[in-house]
């Protein structure tokens, strides 16, 4: 009975700890809502992973800040279809939307003279998460000890990655 | 002073590694011991759409229709004989092939379509897994089986990379499930390059036509972070749906990409059309056949699959039904050109024509403007019968040889995906069970 009780407590103990997480996103939706902001409090969090429709709209709405228009967001779901290595087709739609105006990139100048705000607003942007304090340390030393890294390839890795397929 | 049992330990291994060294062809060409091939390519053109032999190989031209009595040859590229000479309801296209494929190659009039519905999805999926299947129409679904694709990426050795097997399809849904099976000894990690090249190079070519190519150093600098991220990250993305190229395959492809569409918007792609007919005379097939051969030219993949669709207009226009087979017949003639005619495929590649499946011998009640019936495909026993061409060196290819007859049929559907473990030598590493149909060996000299 003892050890009932004290199972109660933890699981009650432990179901408070547990942070809660705003999702004010219907990924579902076809058009992605900008104008709110979900933080994760960690990425462990995310264990579903996006359709491409749902990835497509993502990534232009994070990138232009913009909602995609309907069109687009169809054609590009028939582009994705239409290749067999979604990966790469991927990672050639990343570097022509880097190619496009209207894309919201500060300068490297803007990047370099304050690092921890980019990171701080590159992990929020893409992850809806703020960055470990490893992952902040990490990127940062990447970043400054290499003068050719710049805002459009931190980008790029990080609509790339493995995470931003997940939420 | 060595010891027996060293000895004999380093004999036999020294034995085993002459066994299974790889051989290099007089071509240059390099691959195992085990499995000998016929070639090192192989194209199967799936001529899909559902094809009448009345209309194909028995030449019937509009005879099979009440009323009508012309008959002729509408495909003198791949098949020999004389065309119609009278009630031509359109211009007919010069051949490209001197002689007919047929008689470079191997006829089966009569392979039959056994069991299952007679669907496009189907046919495409029994040719392209060897195995029949009862799965519902248009089902956006890999098939159960593995892909010719997979068997020969898993069963090649040494083993093959995606970049060397492309499945190009004329049609999207359902069709581009086909570069991969949902088998759990096989799936995507075997499967092959898929393309639609009028959505890629034409229709939404612009998303894509202006994506960078990065200098290899900013390459590095990405795949840096993407790993840093990636390892901080306790899932991975890597089950997408699809398949992976990996890396240096990946920018071969991109730059491939990249070019072609360049080369689209500046009007520098070689149309299968004859001398001074209008680029308005193509079709989606003869689009399709064209950026095939493009892949072919560029990567000399080891296995292509490359398919035709338009004809599937038989359902309501009989009359167009026999123009795109006119035209795809002159796809396929231009395509067989092109191989025969270019060093790294020339004289090493055999190539395989087969319909998914017929039609009905029974018209629906859809009538043309030319006063012609249409014709379904619903699983009779019409329907399930169709053609197969096999051609390629003489040597190794029969030449101008015909096996089978409608009373005597032979071969398979279900036929295809062994032929062509023959050809390219992994049919016997293929677990027992898998293919329940037979290679079509009476090809073979």
């Amino acid at each position: 009975m003892k050890k009932i009780f004290l199972l109660l407590v933890l699981i009650t103990v432990f179901a408070a700890c547990k942070k809660t997480v705003i999702q004010d996103h219907v990924y579902d939706n076809v058009i992605y809502d900008v104008g709110k902001t979900v933080v994760y409090q960690s990425s462990a969090q995310k264990t579903r992973q996006k359709t491409p429709t749902q990835f497509i709209s993502i990534l232009y709405s994070d990138l232009f800040q913009n909602s995609i228009p309907n069109n687009q967001l169809n054609d590009l779901s028939v582009m994705f279809l239409a290749n067999g290595d979604k990966n790469m087709i991927t990672e050639m739609l990343v570097s022509n939307y880097m190619n496009t105006t209207g894309v919201k990139l500060p300068t490297s100048a803007a990047m370099r003279a304050d690092l921890d705000k980019f990171i701080d607003a590159t992990f929020i942007r893409f992850y809806l998460r703020n960055p470990t304090a490893y992952e902040k340390y990490y990127l940062k030393n990447m970043i400054r000890n290499d003068a050719n890294i710049t805002p459009e390839l931190v980008y790029s890795s990080f609509v790339l990655s493995d995470e931003y397929w997940f939420y | 002073m060595m010891k027996r049992r060293t000895f004999i330990k380093n004999t036999a291994a020294a034995a085993a590694g002459v066994i299974l060294s790889p051989y290099i062809l007089p071509s240059g060409r390099l691959f195992a011991a085990t499995g000998t091939r016929l070639a090192n390519h192989v194209v199967f053109v799936l001529f899909a759409g559902g094809i009448r032999n009345q209309e194909s190989i028995q030449q019937a031209y509009v005879s099979a229709q009440t009323g009508f009595n012309t008959s002729g040859n509408m495909m003198s590229n791949m098949l020999t004989g004389n065309v119609p000479s009278s009630n031509l309801l359109f211009n007919l296209w010069n051949p490209i092939q001197t002689n007919s494929i047929q008689s470079q190659g191997v006829l089966f009039p009569n392979i039959q379509y056994t069991t299952g519905p007679t669907g496009h999805f189907n046919g495409h999926t029994v040719a392209m897994t060897g195995n029949y299947t009862n799965t519902g129409l248009n089902l956006n679904i890999n098939p159960d089986m593995p892909t010719l694709f997979e068997y020969y990426r898993k069963h090649t050795s040494p083993t093959k990379s995606a970049i060397n097997s492309w499945w190009i399809s004329e049609g999207l849904v359902p069709y581009p499930a086909l570069n991969y099976s949902k088998h759990p000894l096989y799936g995507a990690q075997y499967g092959a390059n898929f393309l639609n090249p009028a959505a890629v190079f034409q229709q939404y070519s612009s998303y894509i036509a202006n994506a960078k190519v990065y200098q290899p150093q900013d390459v590095n600098r990405m795949d840096g972070m993407k790993t840093f991220l990636n390892n901080s990250f306790h899932q991975s993305a890597s089950n997408l749906p699809g398949i992976k190229n990996d890396s240096a395959d990946d920018q071969a492809i991109k730059t491939f990409i990249s070019n072609l569409i360049a080369k689209t918007q500046n009007n520098q792609i070689t149309w299968p059309l004859p001398p001074s007919i209008s680029t308005n005379e193509l079709t989606g097939d003869l689009t399709n056949i064209a950026y095939g051969w493009e892949v072919l030219n560029n990567f000399k993949p080891e296995l292509t699959v490359i398919n035709t669709f338009n004809l599937d207009i038989c359902h309501s226009d009989f009359s167009n039904y026999l123009h795109f087979l006119h035209k795809a017949d002159y796809g396929v003639g231009w395509l067989w050109n092109k191989i025969q005619s270019t060093p790294g495929l020339m004289n090493d590649t055999i190539m395989i024509c087969m319909p998914e499946h017929g039609r009905n011998l029974a018209p629906n009640a859809i009538y043309d403007a030319n006063g012609l019936r249409a014709f379904d495909h619903t699983g009779d026993a019409n329907s399930r019968s169709m053609f197969a061409l096999i051609v390629g060196p003489n040597g190794i290819v029969k030449q101008n040889q015909t096996f089978g007859s409608s009373g005597n049929p032979v071969g398979e559907s279900i036929d295809i995906v062994p032929t062509i473990a023959k050809i390219l030598g992994f049919d016997t590493s293929i677990p027992n069970g898998m293919l329940p149909g037979n290679a079509l060996s009476q090809a073979f000299i």
